[in-house]
């Protein structure tokens, strides 16, 4: 995260191997907290909200790393470290990670399916941000004649619009997908009506946002209000999400 | 053994010296095989250019013998009668190997940091090894320096960037659209340098021009030219959904395009992204434009200050390049064998 200021400051012309490098180290340490946890649970490690957080920042990290293999896309890593960090903080949010019962939070497999697909539509989110993030960038050193825009190593604005709606896109199909899945759920004891339920209305809520943000885009009114719009969003979902899960009694019966 | 140089270049020589010591290609390979059955030296390499010829040699000789000996070749070769002062240049290892990685890297070069050169060079090293003058020595200087020349583009800046406005314009386009090949440009006036800098687009692969001019004759001509077509000057704005980029270099005495005139216009193209690039002066664009979403505007100053900072940029790079520079060389000739390590003082300037 600090090596990423500097390179934030220099304007992504290298490489960035030494950024490439550390995260590849941390997603070692990782991985390897993982499969321990794993091993300790006899499960896939996602069963409450803080190893879900460590699992879509896993899967960013991942993602990075795969792209970063090509020396052209690895100043990624510079705009990947900051939100890798800013979930790491969240996760260590208190009473994410609970001891873990007799029996994993997620108990069948529509669950797991649920957890997932919502998980990974917030990866592609985040990573959508990332790119969003890309975007506002350049596209103000472009407006201000800054020479860094030129010399930066960073994909011409129209790619990363484009870059940034495909993972939109990618992101409210996964979330479609995973909030469809929700009626297939157990059922706690003593349901609340799921209009009671805040996870319920926010999750409605976050996706009409990114459906209307798409609708915006697909209706020409793309360019920094769009990156603005799923900076914005995703921002919202990283503050809202830890508070909206604890609240909610279906998640936490 | 060791490597030598001997030559004259723009910073030594004025173009009427350049051009009387400059070899036809045709009479290079001719020339090394005198220069190697005279015993000067085993190995050589011919570069000339318009703007250096340098004869790189491989000899036995010690320095002080070499030196008047190639010089009085070079002369005999051309029939050169009239005096040099400091026109000639002449180094021995390490600076020769030196020299040599600095002309790879368009270090020694008029426009720093061009690339062109080692185009030349390879040219040059290739004829040389063809008609097999070169040997074991230049083929691994010369190697090395292709090396070194590929560790400096990607390692610093000097290479990084245009100098000209035209190319500068360019650039910018390539950082705004995902690729210039199915890009419309406009050029509204059809004056020398919006030539150039529609040519530059072209040449990067822009789709198609149009051009439009008060008079419409010279639109017409220009826009043969430029293989585009032309639009009556009342026209250009009826043109302008299809259009991603437009160069600007009317002679009116007022703003062509406001803000008031764009607003409209960028509905029409669905908001896609737009390069105005004003080189006109009064101005054809209203600064205002800016101020635009997805509108980019650059006027004749911005891109000049854009070039300008390359070059300086570019000056920058200059001692951390050489500093690379000594290192690769100490390390071509410090490890390896016998016959690259040479401990002969540098001559200079003759």
């Amino acid at each position: 995260m600090i090596y990423s200021v500097f390179l934030w400051r220099k304007g992504f012309r290298q490489d960035n191997r030494v950024n490439y490098f550390l995260l590849l180290l941390a997603c070692a340490f990782h991985t390897t907290a993982m499969i321990k946890r794993g091993f300790s649970l006899q499960r896939c490690p996602v069963n409450n909200l803080y190893e879900a957080t460590l699992f879509i920042a896993w899967t960013i990290v991942a993602a990075y790393l795969l792209i970063g293999a090509w020396a052209r896309l690895r100043f990624l890593g510079a705009f990947a470290s900051p939100v890798l960090f800013v979930m790491g903080v969240f996760a260590l949010m208190p009473a994410l990670d609970p001891p873990h019962g007799t029996r994993p939070e997620f108990v069948n497999g529509w669950a797991s399916l649920h957890a997932s697909l919502i998980l990974l539509s917030f990866g592609a989110f985040g990573l959508g941000s990332v790119a969003a993030l890309m975007y506002l960038s350049q596209e103000h050193d472009l407006k201000f004649h800054k020479l860094r825009a030129i010399l930066s190593r960073l994909p011409p604005i129209q790619r990363l619009e484009k870059v940034t709606s495909g993972l939109v896109t990618a992101g409210l199909v996964l979330l479609t997908a995973g909030l469809s899945v929700y009626p297939l759920l157990p059922r706690p004891k003593n349901p609340p009506h799921a209009g009671g339920d805040p996870i319920i209305i926010w999750s409605c809520f976050v996706w009409l946002v990114y459906l209307l943000l798409l609708i915006m885009r697909w209706r020409g009114q793309g360019g920094r209000r769009f990156a603005w719009g799923t900076l914005g969003s995703f921002t919202f979902i990283l503050l809202t999400f830890w508070g909206i899960f604890l609240l909610s009694p279906s998640h936490n019966s | 053994m060791s490597i030598l140089v001997i030559g004259l270049s723009h910073h030594s020589a004025p173009v009427t010296v350049r051009e009387r010591f400059a070899f036809a290609e045709a009479r290079i390979p001719a020339t090394l095989q005198l220069l190697r059955d005279s015993g000067l030296a085993s190995e050589g390499v011919i570069l000339s250019t318009c703007n250096r010829v340098e004869l790189y040699a491989v000899t036995s000789l010690p320095a002080k013998e070499a030196f008047p000996a190639l010089k009085q070749f070079l002369v005999n070769c051309h029939d050169y009668r009239d005096p040099l002062t400091d026109e000639l240049y002449l180094l021995v290892e390490p600076q020769s190997v030196e020299h040599l990685f600095k002309v790879a890297c368009g270090l020694d070069s008029m426009v720093l940091g061009e690339t062109e050169i080692l185009g030349q060079l390879k040219q040059a090293y290739d004829l040389a090894l063809q008609h097999r003058h070169s040997g074991a020595r230049l083929n691994k200087a010369f190697q090395k320096a292709f090396n070194v020349a590929k560790h400096i583009r990607t390692e610093t800046n000097i290479q990084r960037g245009s100098v000209s406005v035209g190319s500068v314009a360019v650039e910018l386009a390539e950082k705004i659209f995902t690729t210039l090949n199915d890009r419309q440009v406009m050029v509204i006036g059809a004056g020398d340098t919006s030539e150039k800098t529609a040519r530059a687009l072209l040449s990067r692969g822009a789709h198609s021009i149009i051009v439009s001019n008060r008079s419409h004759d010279r639109a017409v001509e220009l826009a043969a030219a430029l293989g585009g077509r032309a639009v009556h000057f009342e026209d250009w704005a009826r043109e302008f959904s299809k259009i991603d980029i437009v160069i600007s270099s009317t002679s009116a005495p007022h703003y062509i395009l406001d803000r008031v005139k764009l607003g409209p216009l960028m509905k029409l193209r669905r908001n896609r992204p737009l390069l105005l690039i004003d080189i006109a002066v009064p101005r054809d664009i209203d600064p205002e434009v800016n101020f635009l979403e997805n509108v980019y505007l650059y006027n004749i100053d911005d891109l000049q200050a854009i070039a300008d900072d390359y070059l300086k940029q570019r000056q920058e790079e200059i001692s951390r390049c050489e500093q690379i520079i000594r290192e690769k060389t100490r390390a071509l000739l410090s490890p390896g064998p016998a016959s690259f390590h040479s401990n002969r003082p540098a001559f200079g300037h003759e």
